[in-house]
């Protein structure tokens, strides 16, 4: 997109840094019930390495490489980004409250929460699942699908 | 611990709108199908606010402890007479206006997102009144500003640009001093959660709280209630925005956001901070109760509203600018009782309070309707300036006949409820004068505003009711659905008016429920485990908790 090309150091160091910010994510998204992290952070978290893919490689990259989507001419791909982009907070809501809603299924009241140990898990040994999770991931989708809408909107001007 | 089914219906009416803007957001690409779904989450709305209504009247009071945390810990939402009369109001206003939305407002502006946005305003408004938690009132209030923010802009020209930039940044300003005050607020007395604030200040020596800073703190919370009440000295965004706003969403910005920060003064100011007493060194007041010192204030706040409202709004251009002036003198006529009841006990301060919910549902719809006729008249003839108006009345008889009783009800004309509003104001003012509890200065305000209300409304109606016909109403089109729901609302107001008793009840009920502290502190029952255990576990409600903790210390086994 831009004339000039970045450079071998930022391609390369964004080669090895993107793939760690969202391993990073996850993490954080894992733990937030009751340690630092949580659905917002971690969806932040993953903007930031989808952002910095946007600034070095560009967006027809993504689409071209990653999506496998034919290229329009410009101006027509951040627009369509932004229709792709759309449901994505929409379905972040449904699962957060779809989540609380579960609670009053099973007779307790909206957003109770329980918890899961689970043992002998590689790396982690003991996973603690909690219900939380479920909102935290509704919240990781709504902030990921508005930063991305965000930076595809600002993106276009 | 489970809950019932019957425990549920508390928070139905937040969830059905949560799950309707959710529901309207997902549908965007199909427009047909996100209108009807509005629709019909509009009326479900109103249908879980009757069902949470009856609830209340069968069962008394009902607390809902989200995510089962016990109060004070978790948040606690209560719904009482209180929260239930503000969500009826909240009902019929919000129904009425989404109907007429549906039809009202254009393909680009439903596209934007004017449904969900919508919803979303009305979770806001729902959560503010269920709440008995001060934190998550100011969540509440967020999520309610945001998509108000979104509808002053709405249309995106030059005037609404500037009206949305006003409201904007005053709005932020008062919610950078709410979340100031409450912090406050928690560093003083240690708490969030209003029942164990009332409970700890009515008791302010023992919990080691000292009152003044409290007095301070509740004063510049009071700032931002007046704020979102649109009562002088804090008037200004009023005007702009509800003529910058869609029709629809002015007649839910007057109608029930306004009344969401009376609410906001009448829950905290007579239910929670009524228990603390002004300490000593304070000149006049010290041993009086806090109400005796926001009294006066209030008094003045109102006067000064009625007088201001009603003056500017004799002589506006167009017929929003008439509806948003008196907005600010009919909110001081809403305030006016509470100033007195504040300075009053017993039964008059019950008295003040009925008064101001019976003049806030009044207004709701009235002003509701009112705006919704400005709608009608936009979109039918193309303007809502005086100078394009005139002879509508021959042309839409309907929509006159709308006017002209919301007109009437904001004037006081029996049987409409106007009438009964004004008549517990001035019933208010005068046992207030003949109580020796300086009601004077108030009976003369509000005599002095029901004669400028008959000006303005009079006025409008000859402006651009009566008279010749001009060449744009001539040539005005028929917005016939719009008719169908102004005219239903029209009929709501009268039928409120007429069957006034069950209503007049429901007032009451709700304002001894804002009154009777205790009550409210036994509802929610804020006592810790810790302090049922102090206590012996001898507290009935505590004991339950009282036995986990000496189970988990190994006490008493």
């Amino acid at each position: 997109m831009t004339e000039r090309e970045p450079t071998v150091i930022a391609r390369t160091i964004t080669r090895v840094v993107v793939p760690l910010i969202l391993v990073t994510a996850i993490a954080l998204l894992l733990q937030g019930h009751n340690q630092p992290g949580g659905g917002f952070i971690a969806g932040v978290l993953t903007v930031t390495a989808f952002a910095l893919t946007y600034i070095i490689y560009g967006l027809d990259y993504i689409r071209t490489e990653l999506l496998d989507q034919q290229v329009p001419a410009t101006g027509a791909v951040e627009s369509t980004l932004v229709r792709d982009l759309g449901p994505v907070f929409g379905v972040g809501l449904l699962i957060a409250a779809a989540g609380g809603l579960v609670a009053i299924g099973l007779g307790f009241p909206f957003l109770t929460q329980a918890v899961l140990f689970i043992e002998h898990v590689p790396l982690y040994e003991e996973l603690e699942l909690a219900g939380a999770l479920v909102f935290d991931l509704g919240v990781y989708l709504v902030v990921v699908g508005a930063l991305l809408t965000i930076l595809a909107v600002v993106g276009l001007e | 611990m489970t809950t019932t089914a019957a425990q549920q219906v508390v928070i139905a009416p937040m969830l059905v709108a949560l799950v309707v803007a959710i529901a309207t957001l997902l549908s965007r690409r199909s427009k047909r199908t996100q209108r009807a779904l509005s629709l019909v989450g509009g009326g479900a709305y109103a249908s879980a606010v009757v069902l949470l209504a009856r609830r209340v009247r069968a069962d008394g009071a009902a607390v809902y402890q989200l995510s089962d945390w016990p109060a004070p810990f978790g948040i606690t939402l209560v719904a009482d007479e209180l929260a239930v009369f503000m969500l009826g109001l909240t009902a019929i206003v919000a129904f009425a206006a989404v109907a007429f939305a549906v039809f009202y407002v254009d393909s680009v502006g439903q596209r934007v997102s004017f449904h969900p946005l919508y919803h979303f305003m009305l979770v806001g408004v729902t959560g503010s009144f269920l709440t008995g938690d001060i934190f998550n009132l100011f969540v509440w209030f967020e999520v309610m500003l945001m998509p108000s923010y979104v509808f002053v802009a709405f249309y995106g020209r030059r005037q609404e640009t500037m009206a949305a930039l006003r409201y904007v940044v005053l709005n932020l300003v008062g919610s950078a001093v709410m979340l100031v005050a409450i912090g406050g607020l928690y560093a003083t007395t240690g708490t969030l959660n209003m029942a164990d604030m009332a409970r700890r200040l009515a008791n302010a020596g023992a919990y080691g709280i000292d009152p003044g800073p409290v007095l301070g703190l509740a004063g510049l919370l009071f700032v931002v209630f007046a704020l979102k009440a649109g009562i002088v000295p804090f008037q200004f965004w009023v005007p702009g925005a509800y003529r910058a706003a869609p029709a629809p969403v002015a007649a839910v910005l007057a109608g029930v956001m306004k009344k969401v920060g009376i609410y906001a003064i009448i829950r905290l100011y007579f239910t929670v901070f009524a228990a603390a007493t002004v300490p000593p060194g304070a000149p006049l007041l010290t041993g009086e109760s806090f109400l005796a010192f926001f009294g006066p204030v209030l008094l003045v706040m109102a006067a000064a509203s009625i007088v201001l409202g009603g003056v500017a709004a004799v002589n506006q251009p167009d017929l929003d600018s008439v509806l948003g002036y008196s907005s600010i003198g009919q909110a001081g006529f809403i305030i006016l009782p509470l100033a007195l009841a504040a300075g009053a006990e017993g039964p008059l301060r019950v008295l003040g309070v009925t008064a101001a919910l019976v003049y806030a549902l009044n207004h709701a719809v009235a002003k509701g309707l009112l705006f919704l006729v400005s709608g009608a008249v936009y979109d039918g003839v193309g303007s809502i300036k005086f100078e394009d108006l005139g002879g509508l009345t021959g042309r839409a008889p309907f929509l006159s006949g709308a006017f002209l009783l919301g007109g009437l009800a904001l004037v006081g004309i029996p049987p409409l409820s106007g009438f009964f509003g004004k008549l517990l104001v001035f019933d208010t003012a005068g046992q207030s004068l003949t109580a020796g509890l300086g009601g004077g200065p108030a009976l003369a305000v509000a005599l002095g505003g029901a004669v400028l209300t008959i000006v303005y409304v009079s006025r409008t109606w000859n402006r651009g009711f009566w008279g010749e016909t001009s060449k744009a109403v001539d040539t005005a089109r028929n917005p016939r659905a719009l008719v169908v729901v102004v005219t239903g609302l029209a009929l709501v107001l009268v039928a409120i008016g007429v069957g006034f008793d069950p209503v007049y009840r429901a007032a009451q009920a709700g304002a001894a429920a804002a009154v009777d502290t205790g009550g409210y502190v036994d509802l929610v029952d804020p006592t810790t485990a810790s302090e049922a255990l102090a206590d012996g576990g001898n507290e009935s409600a505590g004991s339950e908790t009282a036995e986990t903790v000496r189970g988990l210390l190994g006490v008493g086994r």
